[in-house]
């Protein structure tokens, strides 16, 4: 049985990988279709996606889609973080679900609604409508991220802060939000990357104006599977094992650098 | 923002409310208003009635189009398992080293987008393709079309999911207390026995949960089975595209997304009982 799972887990390891390793060496290939293997290589298609306004306009539109989804969606949870991780309240229980009903509403769905919504508040083809959105669909991931991280929070640090005379603002300010800034920075990256990756609203609603990556890609690759969608696709694949592996390696490399000893003086 | 965090709290209960309000008027008009738009548009597009529903009931179309959903997302469901149990069992019972190095690609492939791995799907299984190639190589003279077929569609969705089963199943292996293994192999069971009786159960929790989250997101599956899918073979949330940005049904696209939106919640529902919905993610 054992000898079994491990081979099938090697398997399924190649079935896993296989996906995302094959856009690296797509991107460099000179066909205009999808061939694989290629038949030569060649730089054309990077060159073509960081000179043509058709590609980064879209990109430099989700970048900045992204980037204010992920301060609104930040302004909102963190408070409402607070409310119902410390405060005990008639139907918190409730608000705690609602909280996660963007994740659980199928997104199609929600754009059904968004495109007639929208259509009628004249918020269509516009990055305001995306962003206000994208906001929504942010929400439960920053909140869940958040939350967990607040439970975890020790109270009596505060309480201490409070002790020696620190007023709550103070408090906050010097005390919890210091502590909190870990759980702060990887709920914001979740909404950054939940808006950037976001497809089927932005489908529906983006249009040309507003136009976001991923509706490029996706109607780039229902009309002509644009080779340079591999460029971007190992852009993207590098950006992600960059943000994951960069942890490891600095977790690796703090472990086996030489503890560094306390200057003298230091207390 | 003055929060007074431990005095407050017993005496007033105005500060929560304050700190939800911005929040809650936000979700109420950009979450709540659009979701109940779908609603009211499935009864009144084009005009007042329940012909929607009913022509949704009643069209073979449609009858078939949602079955193949249903079908189709428990048949990914089915796969996901038998690719992700063998995958969490090889991580969970590795040498750190390796384990985290499998850990590592599993992550990869969750936060890589679904475009981007739709599109691989489309070189690998392309006519140019790897695999076609291959099938060539060994003597297949007419290979079959891969591409554009049930087959795609359902390989990349599996693809996809796969990773979200994979952490559940893994999560709760990990945890597995390996005297209990122990005990039981001391007890006589081995080999498939021991698999079935004792380990298979223990691991039960991860399975239930990861299935769940992968039949609920192939459920309303839009972009792959659009981009690699048959287009006779729809599955409802592309049929719900399609009647919108075709032919501005609005009132039959929101009758097909009430009904989808209806049976998600009322499997998260089930969950959310016994479970509670916020293990679901974490």
């Amino acid at each position: 049985m054992n000898t079994f799972m491990r081979w099938a887990g090697f398997i399924v390891v190649l079935f896993i990988a296989a996906p995302l390793v094959i856009v690296v060496p797509m991107s460099f290939s000179n066909a205009s279709s999808l061939q694989f293997p290629p038949p030569g290589y060649w730089l054309g298609y990077y060159r073509a996606y960081f000179t043509s306004m058709d590609w980064l306009i879209p990109t430099w539109n989700s970048i900045l889609i992204a980037t204010a989804t992920t301060i609104l969606t930040m302004a909102l949870v963190v408070p409402a973080t607070f409310a119902l991780v410390r405060h005990k309240f008639r139907g918190k229980g409730f608000a705690d679900l609602m909280m996660l009903m963007p994740m659980a509403v199928p997104h199609i769905v929600m754009a059904v609604g968004y495109y007639s919504y929208f259509g009628d508040l004249g918020l269509v083809h516009s990055h305001l409508g995306v962003i206000l959105a994208h906001t929504c669909l942010s929400v439960p991931i920053a909140f869940l991220v958040l939350s967990a991280n607040l439970k975890g929070f020790d109270r009596n640090l505060e309480r201490a802060a409070q002790s020696l005379g620190a007023s709550p603002a103070k408090t906050f300010l010097h005390v919890t939000l210091p502590i909190l800034r870990p759980g702060l920075v990887i709920s914001s990256l979740f909404a950054f990357i939940q808006s950037f990756d976001e497809t089927v609203v932005a489908i529906f609603i983006s249009g040309r104006d507003a136009e976001t990556l991923p509706r490029k890609m996706f109607d780039s690759i229902r009309q002509e599977a644009d080779p340079v969608i591999a460029v971007i696709s190992t852009l993207l694949f590098f950006v992600v094992l960059l943000g994951i592996a960069a942890p490891y390696f600095a977790s690796a490399l703090r472990s086996r650098a030489p503890k560094p000893s306390r200057p003298a003086g230091a207390h | 923002m003055g929060i007074s965090l431990s005095k407050l709290t017993e005496k007033t209960n105005i500060w929560p409310w304050l700190l939800l309000a911005p929040l809650g008027i936000y979700m109420l008009i950009f979450f709540a208003v659009p979701l109940a738009e779908v609603a009211i548009m499935s009864f009144t597009e084009p005009k007042v009635s329940l012909a929607n529903y009913q022509k949704v009931v009643t069209g073979a179309l449609y009858q078939r189009v949602f079955l193949n959903t249903f079908v189709t997302a428990a048949f990914v469901t089915l796969c996901c398992l038998l690719v992700g149990y063998p995958l969490a069992y090889l991580m969970a019972h590795s040498k750190p080293r390796t384990a985290m190095l499998i850990l590592l690609l599993v992550t990869m492939s969750f936060w890589t987008s679904f475009l981007v791995r739709t599109y691989s799907w489309m070189v690998l299984l392309g006519n140019n393709g790897p695999l076609i190639a291959f099938l060539q190589m060994i003597g297949v003279d007419k290979p079959p079309q891969l591409l554009f077929t049930r087959f795609s569609s359902t390989l990349a969705m599996v693809h996809i999911l796969a990773p979200y089963m994979i952490m559940n199943i893994y999560s709760v292996m990990k945890k597995i207390d390996p005297a209990l293994i122990r005990s039981a192999e001391s007890l006589g069971a081995k080999g498939w026995s021991l698999f079935r009786h004792v380990y298979l159960p223990l691991t039960a929790p991860g399975i239930a949960n990861g299935s769940v989250l992968v039949f609920v997101i192939c459920l309303g599956f839009y972009v792959t089975p659009v981009l690699l899918g048959s287009p006779r073979e729809q599955m409802v949330a592309g049929l719900i595209g399609h009647q919108i940005e075709e032919f501005l049904a609005f009132g039959l696209g929101s009758a097909m997304a009430m009904i989808l939106l209806v049976v998600t919640l009322i499997i998260l529902t089930i969950y959310h009982r016994r479970f509670g919905l916020d293990k679901l993610w974490g």
